[in-house]
């Protein structure tokens, strides 16, 4: 009926255009609510729960009017005074120096890569990229091999030596050091600082730094305020991406070491969840107070990118 | 009529009394619509009235009859097996694959293996109600518990005739489940030192009246190390100061096993695995290691090649001259959760399981080992299943009956906070 289609046409169209921007929403709406909302408020049901008599396990709680916030109470105890504080500033170190690592390491990478790599570029990006097709677990796992007593590095290290003809005690990289697990955090996630921050390198256009050139500005000085101000959000965005799972890992300090002097926050949250039984409680509580904290770190990030795309607007 | 005792129960802790006005405020509050109110109130009703279960705890010195329940009978005698798929609940790594298609052609039906990371998960799953499974792999301190959650079902007997032909009396009719009315036993294990005779002095170990103190052995410093599981370790470190039996330690008990375990850090440098006793000792990582002795059995497949691994070794302090000090013993269970859609088939699969040949097959992966009477140690060692030099890592009978084996039971909260406290301790490293 070409005459209805003709006189309806314009009003349909209206009609559905209102929702189709819209629409695109829907399948991240979707995901946010079944992948972060619902456990998100399980983390709260669990928090908030009760031991149950019988099976001595936290029974979640999901009706809010029987939420019992103590469990905070205890939790901020231990963190503030209690054992826990130890393991929370260790963490927060750990994470600050490993992420100060990437960046000392991952930038010139990323420069490189982004402006000085030409043709061979697609080269390096692979070759950036290849720790990914190897599960995280598997490359710690590896390492364990290569640092173990008689492992791979104490034996070039002791070739090395003898090279030199110099006494070598080989040292015990897995007992518990501090620069053990910290490296290992920066080999597990500086992958993922370089990749965006060569995306934020990549996009500065090359003629920005050609006029700082011809307006007589040094190679340094056109890094300095040229290059570093354009890329400074890149590396805020690697650094929120690397942050936020370091402050969450377990796995490195466990696999790498073992000892009680490299515990982080997420060796606790496993310990209080999986290990005991009745303890769950405060596992949830510790996981939320962390959650908080990273959020606070994010809303810096947002609030940071918010501005500069506002000033570049300008 | 015997009432379960999860029928009706209030959480213990909920201290807390509500008005309805508090409620109705808290709900307008929370924006709860009108019409789930109803629902919501009769929640609340639910949790009013009841008590809270007691569960029956034996220890081989006073064994105990877990209670059945009316509503929680055991299925007749005489059924014809289900079609399948047999669908089992088990530990990672904790079944023979290569078993798996031979019950599948004895049986005739398909098997389904799903597995559980910590019993805490499988408690989960099952208290749920959400999945079925046929056969699951509780350990046996977790047997009390299961029985009174109604979790697992009461078996019949009918179809198990290799329980008592072929079980070792002790666990044919075990302390936590006398008359095994509810689970056969699975494997058992002790827990006690793994380490390298090219590493450690056995004579720090051996013959010591002590030997848990070797953990405390400064000439080890650096190259032990302990298992990451706080109820293990904890009772080790209560062992070593001569508590005889850690589910009754005194909370000073407990703050000088705290302490003790606190001091490795410096002393020992101390390092916290799960892998340690089966895949550290053999890569030389450690000299020196808690061990479960089916990590031991195990560790032979986790020498590097050319490794002499005759310098394994395990001791069990409960049963080691001269030693005056505890050791843990203890066996897995097999159980068929209430509710399995399959219950016959999975009481043939119990009865294959308790075959010797079958549990033999078994042992070969799992290197835990099943409590058959004819497969003693000599012919284990006889035949190459273990290796002579580890003969203390095979568990006998008689190790249940002696008076310094201790078994575990369940913590409840409030003792498991005061375990986990000192744990926390233990492993904040400082």
């Amino acid at each position: 009926m070409p005459t209805n289609l003709a006189s309806g046409a314009e009003y349909d169209t209206v009609g559905s255009k209102r929702w189709v921007w819209p629409g695109f929403a829907v399948p991240g709406i979707v995901w946010l609510l079944l992948l972060f909302l619902v456990p998100f408020y399980a983390i709260f049901a669990v928090a908030m729960g009760q031991v149950d008599p019988i099976l001595q396990r936290v029974n979640p709680e999901w009706n809010p009017i029987y939420w019992a916030p103590e469990v905070f109470a205890d939790a901020f105890a231990d963190l503030f005074g209690g054992q826990l504080g130890v393991i929370a500033l260790r963490t927060i170190a750990y994470v600050f120096i490993a992420s100060l690592l990437c960046v000392i390491v991952g930038y010139p990478v990323a420069y490189f890569v982004s402006r000085k790599a030409g043709r061979w570029r697609w080269l390096w990006l692979l070759l950036i990229l290849a720790p990914f097709w190897i599960n995280y677990l598997m490359r710690m796992m590896s390492w364990v091999n290569l640092l173990s007593p008689d492992g791979q590095v104490n034996r070039w290290l002791a070739t090395i030596a003898g090279w030199f003809s110099v006494a070598f005690t080989p040292p015990d990289w897995l007992a518990g050091s501090h620069l053990v697990v910290i490296l290992g955090l920066v080999y597990g996630y500086i992958p993922f600082f370089i990749l965006p921050l060569f995306a934020s390198l990549d996009r500065i256009d090359n003629a920005t730094l050609e006029a700082s050139r011809d307006l007589g500005a040094s190679p340094l000085n056109t890094f300095w305020r040229v290059t570093w101000p354009l890329s400074r959000n890149g590396v805020l965005g690697g650094l929120v991406i690397i942050m936020l799972p370091m402050f969450g890992d377990y796995y490195t300090p466990n696999l790498l070491s073992g000892s009680p002097r490299t515990t982080m926050y997420g060796n606790t949250i496993d310990q209080f969840i999986n290990q005991t039984t009745s303890q769950g409680a405060l596992g949830a509580a510790l996981t939320i107070i962390l959650m908080i904290f990273v959020a606070g770190l994010m809303a810096y990030y947002l609030i940071t990118i918010n501005r500069a795309t506002r000033a570049g607007r300008e | 009529m015997a009432y379960h005792p999860r029928e009706n129960w209030i959480p213990q802790n909920r201290r807390r009394v509500y008005t309805r006005r508090d409620f109705l405020q808290r709900a307008a509050l929370l924006g709860v619509a009108l019409p789930v109110l109803p629902s919501l109130l009769a929640a609340c009703a639910d949790r009013e009235g009841g008590g809270s279960g007691d569960l029956a705890v034996g220890t081989p010195a006073n064994p105990v009859q877990q209670p059945l329940f009316d509503d929680n009978p055991a299925i007749d005698s005489g059924l014809e097996p289900e079609d399948g798929p047999l669908k089992l609940y088990n530990w990672e790594d904790y079944i023979n694959p290569e078993i798996l298609p031979v019950v599948s052609e004895a049986l005739g039906v398909e098997i389904e293996v799903a597995t559980f990371f910590n019993e805490e998960a499988a408690l989960a799953a099952l208290s749920s109600g959400e999945v079925t499974y046929d056969v699951w792999f509780p350990t046996s301190q977790r047997v009390p518990v299961a029985v009174a959650a109604a979790l697992i079902q009461p078996l019949n007997h009918e179809y198990l005739p290799n329980l008592d032909a072929n079980v070792w009396p002790q666990l044919a009719d075990p302390y936590y489940d006398q008359g095994s009315l509810y689970t056969v036993p699975y494997v058992t294990y002790s827990t006690g030192i793994g380490w390298r005779i090219d590493m450690v002095d056995s004579e720090d170990i051996e013959g010591q009246a002590n030997p848990w103190d070797v953990f405390w052995n400064t000439k080890y410093a650096g190259n032990m190390g302990l298992y990451d599981s706080f109820t293990d370790t904890i009772a080790m470190a209560l062992f070593r100061n001569g508590v005889g039996d850690p589910s009754q330690a005194t909370e000073a008990e407990l703050e000088a096993a705290g302490d003790a375990l606190v001091e490795l850090i410096e002393l020992m440098n101390v390092r916290y695995t799960i892998d340690g006793a089966y895949s550290g000792i053999p890569e030389g990582r450690f000299g020196l290691h808690h061990a479960w002795s089916g990590d031991v059995v195990n560790s032979q497949y986790y020498w590097p090649e050319g490794a002499d691994m005759t310098v394994a070794r395990y001791l069990w302090p409960a049963r080691s001259e001269g030693s005056t000090v505890n050791g843990p013993i203890s066996n897995d269970t097999m159980a068929i959760p209430k509710g399995a859609e399959h219950p016959v088939l999975a009481h043939q699969f119990l009865d294959f399981l308790l075959d010797q040949g079958n549990s033999l097959l078994n042992f070969e992966y799992v290197g835990y080992q099943p409590p058959q009477n004819e497969l003693t140690p000599e012919f284990l060692i006889g035949e190459g299943y273990a290796q002579d030099y580890l003969a203390a890592a095979l568990v006998t009978p008689e190790d249940f009956e002696v008076e310094t084996a201790w078994v575990q039971g369940p913590l409840d909260a409030e003792t498991e906070t005061l375990w986990s406290e000192q744990w926390t301790r233990a492993k904040s490293g400082g």
